[in-house]
């Protein structure tokens, strides 16, 4: 459940995540011209900065999911935390049952 | 294992070791309004054309911040397109389990269409093709195609430009964390540039805040940056919280909890869906009943006894997901003039995992309590006012949220409208406070106190093990005296002993740490509240009272800090606003808890209590 780096050359330095996320994880390296995700541990996961990311640089883990009030449910209900949502298809392949 | 491949791993660059702050010092201004969603936007405008200056801060970008980003519909009330009032009222009044707000709810009523045109003004609600009809974005998740086609209408960046539009300068990414007060009035706020760490006073003749509501830690649900900052600010000056009881009932998906991307992506990339047009005074009673079903007991049995199948086949394939209508006109498909089309949005992943966002409390029902009058400016406290959901305890929807969809967006602009005229009608002719250096001082002082701690807790750690206190069904769902009293003696715990000892190692920890203080205080709260309120009640479900209790709690319980300690109050609701109360029980009540016809000895009718939403 947080916002991950799929590539640090993409990024272009529009600082997008850096104004956009509601949550301060992103950091400006100026010298470098590029974000930093500086505490990920604050990430709610909520995609704004990879919905606005110019550079697509910038993609979606499930890995450290956060369980609701409560997590009874199906016991062979697959998770989707080993899905990184990064190129388009992703989501779809997962609920077609394709992915684990 | 000779197959084996590994990704390597970016590494990301530093944080940079100083951020500049692009502020000043010091501000002086006639209105400063805290938080800057939908009321807050409203509230602002509005203040604006009453003539004062306006300074508006917010703890993210406008547009971005809180959860205006994210709704998916707007609804409002139209005479001239059939919609009845009376009606209405009969569905809010049942449906809010006799305990709605019916004067706010008129100015819903009355108000809500006049909103719809300004936000169309503003293009906050400008229409254009979801996501699975303008093309192949939804075949191929094309977001940014989808985004770059209809960019121009994009709502999110109409915060701003309408802030631009009427000269309104902002703060953002500055966490306001304290009211100024001089001879028991308000007179300002300090604030903390989150990147900088740079402090901030500023001088007002009023504050206005409209700060949301707040979670302990969002788990699918887009609150993450509400953390109950206005009801902290509130409670510190001694004045009454209302609604803590009272629970949200957003829910998460079965196969991706807690992934707030996965639950609302393309509602967060399509326009916000017009709605309104659907009760009508031969369906009121069954709307609300069967809102009632949706949003307080598909909660309770979500969350106690799961909604996926053993087998896994509730996973749905979003591809294939048939999503109809949904709070759409009756009249809509007959008449071509009617805009009120209903939430049509491209499917995500099913909702079935209830309880999103743990803490949070049902839209509208909480905040600052200013009686039940139509008003904002709060009693017994000058200069300040409160607008907007979690903030300003309005409660046009009672115990639940039997309003329909996209009554929040539309009723916190209103709130916020409200808000906004009476603070600009205040500050008219007033002088502003001289500065009273040592109180500015203190309060400087105490947001940066964590970063002089040598140890200390971490808040992400406090946060973590407040979700655990919180978070589970027994506390927050199907409550108990002994459970909801066990929570209470942890949290209290926190309170006198992790609180104080939070540490901070950056400005972004010291926003952490007061976060995590208002946290603690919200839950104390909701505690509190839950224990006092012997009886179950819209989305307040008392498992070992699982029945309401008419006689008793027809009524607004408020919690304040009194000077011998907490005060709960009973503010009992006017009575022509509670139903006929000579009615037989099950004439009064259409929808039943688990236990409440055992209880109350009649057989409660078998109900599709709603589990399955979308």
């Amino acid at each position: 459940m947080s916002v991950v780096r799929i590539d640090l050359n993409r990024c272009i330095g529009c600082e997008n995540c850096v104004n956009i996320c509601p949550m301060d994880v992103f950091y400006f390296n100026a010298e470098a011209h590029k974000s930093v995700i500086a505490y990920p541990e604050n990430c709610q996961s909520c995609g704004q900065c990879f919905l606005n990311c110019k550079g697509r640089a910038l993609g979606i883990s499930n890995d450290l999911y956060a369980f609701p009030i409560t997590a009874f449910r199906g016991a062979s209900s697959a998770p989707m935390n080993r899905v990184l949502i990064t190129e388009p298809g992703v989501i779809g392949e997962f609920t077609k049952g394709k992915l684990p | 294992m000779e197959n084996l491949t590994v990704k390597p791993r970016v590494i990301e660059l530093p944080r940079p070791e100083s951020v500049p702050c692009p502020y000043n010092e010091s501000y002086t201004t006639d209105v400063l309004v805290i938080g800057c969603g939908f009321a807050g936007l409203n509230a602002a405008v509005s203040a604006k054309l009453g003539g004062a200056e306006v300074l508006v801060m917010d703890k993210g970008r406008p547009g971005y911040s809180g959860l205006s980003p994210w709704p998916s519909s707007f609804r409002w009330f139209d005479p001239e397109r059939g919609d009845r009032e009376e009606a209405y009222m009969a569905a809010i009044r049942e449906g809010g389990d006799y305990v709605s707000n019916l004067a706010w709810y008129k100015c819903w009523i009355d108000e809500s269409k006049g909103i719809f045109e300004r936000l169309t003004d503003w293009g906050i609600l400008a229409q254009y093709p979801k996501a699975s009809e303008a093309g192949d974005f939804f075949e191929k998740e094309d977001f940014w195609g989808y985004r770059a086609t209809y960019d121009r209408l994009d709502r999110h960046k109409k915060w701003i430009a309408t802030l631009e539009r009427y000269e309104i300068p902002f703060l953002e990414h500055t966490m306001a964390a304290d009211l100024l007060t001089k001879d028991g009035a308000v007179c300002g706020a300090v604030a903390l540039h989150v990147p900088s760490g740079a402090t901030i006073t500023v001088r007002a003749k009023a504050v206005l805040l409209a700060t949301g509501g707040g979670s302990y830690k969002p788990t699918g649900y887009p609150v993450g940056t509400d953390t109950f900052d206005g009801e902290y600010m509130a409670w510190k000056l001694g004045l009454p919280i209302a609604g803590k009881e009272y629970e949200d009932f957003h829910s998460t998906s079965n196969n991706a909890p807690g992934n707030v991307f996965y639950d609302n992506h393309w509602q967060y990339l399509e326009n916000i869906w017009l709605c309104g047009g659907d009760v009508s005074e031969k369906n009121a009673s069954e709307y609300a009943s069967n809102k009632g079903n949706i949003m307080a007991l598909g909660r309770v049995r979500g969350a106690v006894y799961g909604v996926a199948k053993s087998d896994g086949s509730e996973i749905q394939d979003v591809a294939t997901a048939n999503y109809t209508r949904r709070g759409g006109s009756q009249v809509y498909e007959s008449d071509p003039e009617e805009l009120r089309s209903g939430k049509m949005s491209t499917p995500v992943g099913r909702s079935d995992l209830a309880g999103a966002a743990t803490g949070m409390c049902c839209h509208l029902t909480s905040g600052v309590f200013c009686g039940f009058e139509v008003r904002n400016d709060v009693p017994g406290m000058p200069g300040l006012f409160v607008a907007g959901d979690g903030t300003h305890c309005t409660a046009p929807s009672g115990a639940a949220y039997p309003c329909g969809v996209g009554f929040t967006s539309c009723f916190c602009s209103i709130d916020g409208d409200h808000a906004g005229k009476a603070a600009a009608a205040w500050v008219r002719g007033k002088e502003l406070a001289s500065a009273d250096e040592e109180q500015i001082e203190a309060k400087l002082a105490e947001i940066s106190a964590p970063l002089q701690r040598e140890k200390g807790f971490d808040p992400n750690w406090a946060r973590d093990v407040l979700h655990s206190i919180m978070a589970p069904y027994w506390v927050s769902v199907a409550k108990t005296e002994p459970t909801l009293r066990a929570a209470l003696t942890q949290v209290e715990y926190m309170r006198d002993n992790v609180v104080p000892k939070l540490a901070a190692a950056s400005s972004h920890d010291l926003r952490l740490c007061m976060e995590v203080r208002h946290k603690v205080l919200s839950a104390e709260l909701k505690l509190r509240a839950s224990l006092f309120r012997a009886e179950s009640r819209g989305t307040h479900y008392r498992a070992d009272v699982p029945y309401r209790r008419d006689e008793d709690y027809l009524c607004a319980v408020t919690l304040r800090q009194g000077e011998s300690g907490i005060e709960l109050e009973k503010h009992p609701v006017p009575d022509e606003w509670t139903g006929e109360s000579s009615a037989a029980y099950t004439d009064r009540y259409h929808y039943y808890f688990p236990g409440e016809g055992k209880a109350k000895g009649f057989t409660p009718p078998k109900t599709n209590w709603g589990g399955k939403r979308g």
